[in-house]
């Protein structure tokens, strides 16, 4: 099937960004080393997260009119879907902010000791599988269910990667244990909340694959897809923040 | 025996012992492989009761549509209705007004438990020494009193917004009603596992579970901590829910400055709800974790910081009161034009109070911590940010003096709960500002003034607008109406005793009586003072037995409530009752303002095929 120049632009759009999100991760690693100036790299936070909020998970399509003024309609009930997502997500915000609250209360300006290539890995892993993940809604969004297929199977593998990295190598070669002093428990508190999420982020994620693979989506009803897309996005969003406020922030302990 | 069987309550609680088990027993097979002594009560309680509440919900019913959505199966629009008449409260539903029925239920349950309570041990204090208490019974009573009642609360309110918000802005049903069924169904195992704390050795700290005593306290505090949370999702899920009905359901022709007043309170309430009840779940999970895993948040010799848990805490538990009462206020707004026969006072103002409420409640938690040891700049800021509540609750009773004034006042049981609400919350707006303003409240803090300043303003915020409310629209929900000799009868036990309890409760609390203390020296002389209370005490519980009887008399031999009982503008009233299932036949539209009574010719709602 030709690619329509929609379809085309939209994913233009999302390598774009994609490249822009990762020059400016290897912006924060450098200045982190560089300069040392937590002001600059919270900047570059803000901006990361302005990015996927605006072009990966479509904050705009909650502000646009209704097409259909029946309730009970499919477009309708779609974005009413829309903002009850968005809400849960606003509430969810509010715990990864707690966390960031309790950090920077305890260990303000320091960080606890941590392995910087395993830091930046897990982080561009999550990074590419959220590229992936915006492909997939792309091409669903235009009928292209091989390619949509391909970007969940992707997603999928990326996140678990993640999990795998954080849980099953972080955690097990870090120099400190959850009950070692209070950089530990929040390091683990902060990764073991957000890696919780990528969990159901992966659970969403197969059960998205699986009615895929049956076809069960169309361009016109995809809401599962499109859920399953700014989820993930979300925490990728809370990784952003988190990841220079455990792992560049400050100095080590 | 099988259609007992049958129903989704019992099928829940059996799926959740099951599961209480199985994570008992999973977490002792763990320990056991990995090499640990295999039995370790905490990790095994807190896991056990975790999964129990998650088997509960599986068990009941509560989330079979998200399973099979899951799997790609279509679902109809509502679960098979296979239980007909009272059989429907005890399973999972996805009918708002169900749902709406079986919060209240809960709540009264709750709230006669959380009663209970405190009938045990105000008796204990009504003579010096300790006479039938040991000191951590009292302690588990006490604490389990205040958070108890604050569940019982959180679900009144979840009723009226679960029954209300969709019928008075002519929506067929919540804008998710699974979300909604799961909402109450979690509240049921939180409460069981919140009243379980006592049995599993009870707890020490008052509802708010300061640690560090909260760390070693027994067992109990973990359900305490975990009840709480799982009622958090509740919260969560609810406020959610309401938002999302309230953007996106409104009839046509209900522009935000013609919603009723109520749904602008639930607005507010749900914004907080939403979004700071996290708050409180993170730090209770976080001295959880602690207990569990030796994660030293809070613990100073691992360099943790107590203070941080209790701005946590009250982010959340400050707000928290403005949820209880702000659905309060909004139903006396919204009930007192009706027996005034005038239209509210300054409506805009009302509505946007509310939020005004809401949003300056966010600002304020510091003035819990006076005491604390925070930062001492920070005591000035949070005084001047307490005391700006004042400005927009003082709108509201200005509105509500604007709208009795010159009024045709009738005197039916939910107006004199109107009123009492009114002179009662009056009373707990009064002896706030000595607590916000830090001078005063250093000498206040921690004593029975705070008592009785927090009981005046849950009385007139919530459990005197919640009566009245319930007085008002039983006949919609039952299509009976409550007895009005029996409800005058509550209402003059509960009142008087009511400001009797609290204006002891302050007047021990100036002369130095502390609060959460089983005992105090007879050198004080507040023996005399705890008897009046305690007395009280009871006559409000008796007061709670007059209206169960009422409940069951009218049900039971009360004539059919028909039509348009109390003459009100507001749409429910305009149909059958009790309300047909999917609400309106006719949808309808807004065509006016909804609270011009005793204009000739205004009208504020046209049903479809009217002229």
């Amino acid at each position: 099937m030709p690619a329509s120049p929609e379809k085309s632009s939209a994913l233009r759009m999302g390598l774009l960004i994609f490249l822009g999100l990762a020059v400016l991760t290897a912006l924060e690693f450098a200045m982190a080393i560089l300069l040392a100036f937590w002001q600059l790299l919270l900047l570059v936070s803000l901006f990361k997260a302005g990015l996927v909020l605006y072009y990966y998970m479509h904050v705009s399509r909650l502000f646009e009119a209704d097409q259909d003024a029946d309730h009970e309609s499919y477009a309708y009930r779609l974005a009413t879907n829309r903002i009850g997502l968005w809400l849960f997500l606003v509430s969810d915000a509010f715990i990864f902010g707690g966390l960031l609250i309790s950090r920077i209360n305890l260990l303000g300006l320091t960080r606890p000791e941590l392995n910087q290539v395993l830091g930046l890995s897990v982080t561009s892993v999550l990074l590419i599988s959220s590229f992936f993940m915006n492909r997939a809604e792309t091409a669903m969004a235009h009928g292209d269910r091989r390619q949509f297929i391909r970007g969940i199977g992707v997603t999928l593998f990326l996140g678990m990667l993640f999990l795998a990295g954080v849980v099953g190598v972080e955690w097990q070669i870090a120099a400190f244990g959850p009950g070692d002093g209070v950089a530990g428990a929040i390091f683990y508190a902060m990764t073991g909340f957000h890696a919780f999420h990528v969990l159901t982020g992966v659970i969403f994620l197969m059960v998205v694959l699986r009615n895929g693979l049956r076809g069960r989506y169309s361009v016109e009803k995809h809401w599962a897809v499109e859920a399953c897309a700014v989820y993930w996005h979300f925490v990728d969003v809370v990784w952003i923040f988190f990841y220079p406020a455990l792992y560049l922030i400050g100095t080590v302990l | 025996m099988k259609k007992f069987f049958a129903l989704g309550l019992v099928r829940g609680l059996s799926w959740e012992i099951i599961g209480t088990a199985l994570g008992i027993g999973f977490v002792t097979l763990v320990r056991l492989l990995i090499g640990l002594p295999a039995w370790k009560a905490e990790p095994a309680v807190v896991f056990g009761a975790l999964l129990g509440a998650l088997f509960f919900l599986v068990g009941v019913g509560a989330v079979d549509d998200w399973f099979k959505w899951a799997v790609g199966r279509e679902t109809g629009e509502h679960f098979d209705d296979s239980h007909p008449g009272w059989r429907r409260y005890f399973g999972a539903s996805l009918d708002h007004k169900v749902i709406g029925i079986q919060y209240l239920v809960l709540s009264l349950i709750l709230m006669s438990v959380g009663g209970l309570f405190a009938l045990i041990f105000r008796t204990e204090l009504a003579e010096v020494q300790m006479q039938f208490l040991t000191l951590n019974q009292y302690n588990t009573l006490m604490s389990l009193h205040g958070m108890v009642m604050i569940v019982s609360i959180l679900l009144g309110i979840a009723a009226y917004m679960n029954y209300l918000v969709p019928l008075l802005i002519g929506a067929r049903d919540m804008a998710f009603p699974r979300l909604n069924a799961f909402s109450f169904w979690i509240a049921v195992p939180a409460g069981l596992i919140l009243l379980s704390s006592l049995f599993l050795g009870g707890f020490d700290t008052g509802w708010t579970g300061y640690p560090p005593l909260s760390a070693r306290a027994p067992l109990g505090m973990q359900m305490f901590f975990l009840g709480v949370s799982l009622a958090g999702f509740s919260s969560i899920f609810g406020g959610l829910n309401i938002l999302a009905t309230v953007i996106r359901l409104r009839a046509p022709g209900m522009t935000p400055f013609k919603m009723p007043i109520f749904v602008w309170a639930a607005l507010a309430t749900s914004l907080i709800s939403l979004t700071a009840t996290q708050l409180i779940g993170l730090s209770f999970q976080m001295v959880m974790l602690q207990r569990l895993f030796g994660m030293g948040f809070f613990d100073p010799a691992k360099g943790g910081n107590p203070v941080l848990f209790q701005h946590l805490f009250w982010f959340y538990s400050h707000p928290a009161v403005y949820v209880f009462v702000l659905p309060g206020l909004g139903l006396i707004s919204e009930l007192l034009p009706v027996f005034v026969r005038k239209p509210l006072f300054g409506y805009r103002w009302v509505a946007m109070s509310s939020l005004g409420i809401a949003l300056v409640g966010f600002l304020v938690w510091g003035h819990h911590m006076f005491t604390s040891g925070m930062a001492e700049y920070l005591r000035v800021p949070f005084m001047y940010s307490t005391l700006l509540v004042a400005v927009p609750t003082g709108v509201k009773f200005f509105s509500w003096v604007g709208t009795v004034w010159r009024g045709k006042i009738t005197f039916e049981t939910p107006m004199l709960f109107l009123l009492a609400s009114i002179v009662v919350f009056l009373l707990g707006g009064l002896t706030g500002p000595p607590n916000a303003t830090v001078s005063t409240d250093l000498h206040l803090h921690d004593t029975y003034y705070i008592v009785g300043h927090f009981h005046d303003t849950m009385f007139g915020g919530y459990i005197f607008p919640f009566f009245a409310a319930l007085y008002f629209w039983f006949p919609k929900m039952t299509g009976k109406r409550l007895n009005e000799r029996l409800g005058q009868l509550q209402f003059w036990l509960i009142t008087p005793s009511f400001v009797v309890l609290s204006l002891w409760m302050m007047r021990v609390g100036l002369l130095g009586m502390r609060r959460r203390i089983a005992d105090y020296d007879a050198a004080l002389g507040f023996e005399a003072s705890h008897l009046v209370m305690t007395v009280a005490g009871f006559l409000i519980g008796l007061s709670l037995i007059v209206f169960f009887i009422n409940v069951w008399y009218s049900l039971k031999k009360g004539p059919p409530a028909i039509g348009n009982l109390w003459n009100s503008r507001s749409p429910e009233w305009q149909v059958a009752s009790p309300m047909p299932v999917h609400n309106y036949d006719q949808p309808f539209e807004v065509v006016g303002e909804p609270y011009d009574y005793g204009l000739p010719g205004s009208q504020y709602i046209r049903f479809k095929g009217e002229k």
